[in-house]
């Protein structure tokens, strides 16, 4: 490495959080800890009918006899669950606002500070926004437009009153609250999340939005998302995350569950760029996400796309379970680490039907002193014949002090099943610096380049919506830290 | 019986078990089998085998009556035949074989690349009962054959071989297993390449279906040293084949190769883990397995490179074909990457035999069984083309026909 690039990668590394900032609103929390008066707590605050209640104290009793698991690359503290709040909801939003006016104004300034000012993008973008601000869904958009078409796209809360049917069926259906510690953990206390039901032989017309963000301090997230796709219907989906900058490290453990049916496909996109947290290691978003699709039906598909650039702990393998015959599961990301990141993410491919077909692209990009682990699973049940799965995961590491890491597991038990892995680990090619310098571009232009060219593979994959503000994400995270 | 138990009644024929040292290590081994919870999905060690056969065994071991033999032919060339692990001591200017002293039980329990929680390694320092130690003097350049034979049923054989090449000595090794009865061998290899020394160790495998063999090897790799490892199992028992190897010093190499061919019931478990340590080194892992009926085989390929272990080269391959509906396949190519200026890859694929190319053959007036063979004879002839020694090609060559022949 040369002198200039160890400088940019300075200037760069020191490089602040830019959406660090505090909103001050009031908070109106439970007591600290968990135990089953919290969740009593939260169901009596969010309403919610009994069953509901009893659903959520199973969850935690079996959470109770579960311990976190411990397999992946990923070295912190204990979590202290019992210093955690579960419940944090703005005060006064109890009853919902009817429109925008009427949401508190501060909040209203948060995300123009983000950049995601609503009522433009009410107008613009043809996108519903339903915005999570802590644990309370504050506003959801467009709705109408998409109630003509049957389309049901409000918050998982609202879908417990409106929708038991749908909720009772399809709610744990995918990951099963025992599935692990994280997923117990969620389904006993999730507040808030979306909910999704595409009826059967829509295309949804407008890619669904939603804005999570993390807000009062010790308040750990636990969203529940929940899409469902009728026969023949089509969704995607966008997830975006940014956080304020905190000190204490905070906990968020989501669970997102897709249910594919007959030739139904959804496409799920996630950027995630929470607080990784300061040059030295210190605070930063624990990120334990379970996210798993399930093609129910034949020839259905489900595509998982991610940026992950945030967090300064990321645990997250969305997978699919390839039940239906001839369905599909695609998997493609980009996981980029600085500092004292550490990211074990992947994905797991599980094929049980006939002719189900999987790709798997993963880049990762390690900088700083921060561990990036690519851990996936590709299983080929006895009976899914003619399947079929392909591999990539490439890593770029840049400096010796990060580690990259692929651990992929391969198992397969069926004899017509074909996989294909492959996997590559190197450093920007110095080759290709010195000709894109030759060229007139400065250093950190030629490094922006060649690693949006790593990673255009895994960004093409992603809604118009969200190309920009990836490739933005992915130029702060990398330009000129590459060298 | 518990392992305890089986430890101290067995206790004086098992290897240095008055020395203190040694004793406090196999108490503390002794207290991981008794607290362990062996947890099957975490423990690369434990996957698809029969864990209380292992560990509730029946300890048995004779000592041979005749002295093993050694030949010395013309040609730098020696004949060893190691009889229930032991053979007898033999030093000339070139090569100097001993019984394995308590210097030379290395416990691992420094070394972190074999896992503590490897129970077959552990077993095998706890119930030691044989074992020896090849010198390899300087700047010789030689050939060793090793037949290891087990003259009796239900032996249980603790082996620990050590193997010394000196500077600037090369040595090629044949290590031979074929046995027919019902025992089970534990050895454990560690083998230490001083500089610009170069061991080629091919490890022939046919063991008959009651014959278990669990083969452990740790290798360390000294400036300019190389060391290649081929297994060739053809076993029709359980084999597990775990091999490490360090590359400590600048510019050395390893190169971990296997290829096995299994049928009926049998399992396989194989293992191949390379530490980078130093720069400039190089290293390549590749297995290959051909898997009929209910055959089960697991591979797992690490490739570790330290942060001071700039460019490294490591490579790694794993390609599996199943031939049967039955049969299963698991692989898990590690990549574990601290240092930036290095190249690294990994490839794997598991599947059936390609159709269009028995289409092709078919075509041509092939049967099907026939055209079936020929491939599976060309997805290894890399491995087998690269053979120098006649006679073991032959060897192989006749017990891949054999195999073949069960092809259906």
């Amino acid at each position: 490495m040369n002198s200039e690039t160890l400088n940019t990668l300075d200037t760069y590394s020191k490089n602040k959080y830019k959406y660090g900032f505090v909103t001050d609103i009031d908070n109106e929390k439970p007591k600290k800890g968990l135990n089953e008066d919290t969740i009593k707590f939260i169901s009596l605050k969010k309403n919610e009918p009994d069953w509901m209640l009893e659903w959520r104290l199973k969850a935690f009793s079996k959470w109770k006899r579960m311990k976190e698991p411990k397999w992946a690359n990923l070295n912190f503290p204990e979590i202290d669950y019992q210093d955690i709040y579960y419940y944090s909801a703005p005060k006064g939003f109890e009853k919902k606002p009817k429109d925008l006016s009427e949401v508190d104004p501060k909040l209203i300034e948060t995300y123009n500070k983000l950049g995601i000012p609503l009522e433009e993008q009410k107008v613009l973008a043809g996108v519903a926004v339903d915005v999570v601000f802590d644990s309370v869904s504050v506003a959801t958009t467009y709705k109408g437009e998409l109630e003509k078409l049957g389309i049901i796209f409000c918050s998982i809360g609202e879908a417990i009153q409106k929708h038991p049917d749908l909720i009772k069926k399809y709610l744990g259906s995918v990951i099963p609250a025992g599935d692990h510690s994280f997923s117990a953990l969620n389904s006993a206390v999730f507040t808030d999340g979306s909910f999704v039901y595409i009826p059967e032989g829509v295309k949804c017309p407008m890619e669904l939005s939603t804005y999570f963000r993390i807000n009062a301090e010790n308040t750990g997230q636990f969203e529940r998302t929940l899409i469902i796709a009728d026969k023949g219907s089509y969704v995607s989906y966008l997830e975006g995350c940014t956080a304020p900058k905190r000190d204490d490290n905070q906990l968020h453990a989501a669970n997102v569950e897709l249910i594919a049916l007959e030739d139904a496909e959804i496409k799920y996109s996630t950027v995630q760029n929470w607080y990784p947290g300061d040059e030295d290691g210190k605070g930063g978003i624990y990120n334990f996400v379970t996210k798993r699709g399930l093609c129910a039906g034949k020839n259905s598909k489900i595509s998982w796309t991610q940026v992950e650039t945030g967090s300064a702990i990321t645990w997250k393998y969305p997978s699919c379970i390839l039940k239906g015959d001839n369905s599909i599961g695609e998997f493609y990301s980009v996981a980029i680490t600085n500092n004292f990141q550490q990211a074990d993410t992947g994905t797991k491919m599980t094929h049980i039907g006939k002719n189900t077909k999987s790709k798997i692209i993963s880049k990762g990009i390690s900088l700083g002193k921060s561990q990036n682990t690519y851990r996936g699973e590709v299983s080929f049940l006895r009976k899914a014949d003619k399947a079929r799965n392909y591999t990539q995961c490439d890593s770029l590491l840049v400096g010796n002090k990060c580690g990259a890491h692929t651990v992929p597991y391969i198992d397969s038990k069926n004899n017509t099943a074909v996989i294909e892995h492959e996997a590559s680990t190197s450093k920007i090619n110095e080759d290709q610096l010195y000709y894109c310098r030759q060229r007139g571009l400065s250093h950190e232009e030629a490094v922006s380049l060649i690693v949006n060219g790593f990673c255009k593979q895994v960004l093409q994959e992603l809604p118009m919506e969200f190309a920009v503000e990836a490739q933005k994400l992915v130029s702060i995270s990398l330009e000129g830290s590459v060298g | 019986m518990n392992i305890q138990d089986n430890y101290q009644k067995n206790k004086k024929n098992i290897f240095f078990s008055d020395n203190k040292d040694i004793q406090i290590h196999r108490e503390k081994l002794i207290n991981i089998f008794e607290t362990d919870r062996f947890d099957r999905k975490n423990n690369e060690s434990l996957k698809n085998i029969n864990l209380k056969k292992f560990i509730e065994f029946k300890y048995k071991y004779l000592v041979p009556e005749e002295t093993s033999v050694i030949n010395n032919n013309q040609d730098n060339s020696y004949s060893i035949v190691s009889v229930n692990g032991q053979c007898s001591s033999f030093k000339d200017d070139k090569i100097e074989i001993t019984k394995i002293l308590y210097e030379d039980y290395n416990d691992f329990s420094k070394n972190n690349t074999i896992e503590k929680n490897d129970h077959f390694v552990n077993l095998n320092s706890l119930f030691l009962n044989s074992g020896f130690k090849i010198v390899i003097k300087k700047n010789n350049n030689i050939k060793i054959k090793i037949s290891n034979i087990v003259t009796d049923d239900n032996l249980t054989i603790f082996q620990k071989n050590n193997y010394i090449c000196e500077e600037g000595s090369s040595l090629s090794l044949i290590e031979e297993y074929e046995n027919k009865n019902n025992s089970t061998s534990n050895i454990l290899n560690v083998i230490n390449l001083e500089n610009n020394s170069k061991l080629n160790h091919f490890l022939i495998q046919d063991n008959s279906s009651n014959h278990n063999l669990i083969i452990t090897s740790h290798s360390s790799c000294k400036k300019d040293s190389t060391y290649t490892q081929k297994v060739y199992n053809f076993s029709e028992g359980y084999v597990r084949n775990f091999h490490y190897s360090e590359l400590i010093e600048i510019n050395s190499e390893a190169d971990l190769q296997g290829i096995f061919f299994l049928k009926d019931n049998n399992t396989s478990n194989n293992k191949t883990f390379v530490k980078h340590l130093a720069e400039d080194c190089k290293s390549n892992q590749v297995y290959k397995g051909i898997l009929n009926d209910r055959a089960k085989a697991t591979y797992f390929s690490n490739t570790y490179v330290d942060q001071v272990a700039q460019k490294t080269e490591g490579y790694q391959l794993s390609k599996g074909i199943l031939l049967s509906d039955n049969a299963s396949y698991f692989s898990k190519p590690e990549l574990k990457i601290y240092a930036d200026d290095v190249k690294c890859s990994h490839g794997s694929t598991i599947g059936p035999i390609d159709e269009n190319a028995i289409y092709y053959l078919r075509s041509r007036g092939m049967s099907k069984i026939a055209a079936t063979k020929i491939l599976i004879s060309s997805f290894i002839n890399e491995e087998l083309s690269s053979i120098n020694d006649d006679l073991m090609s032959e060897t192989i060559q006749k017990k891949l026909v054999r195999y073949l022949s069960k092809v259906k």
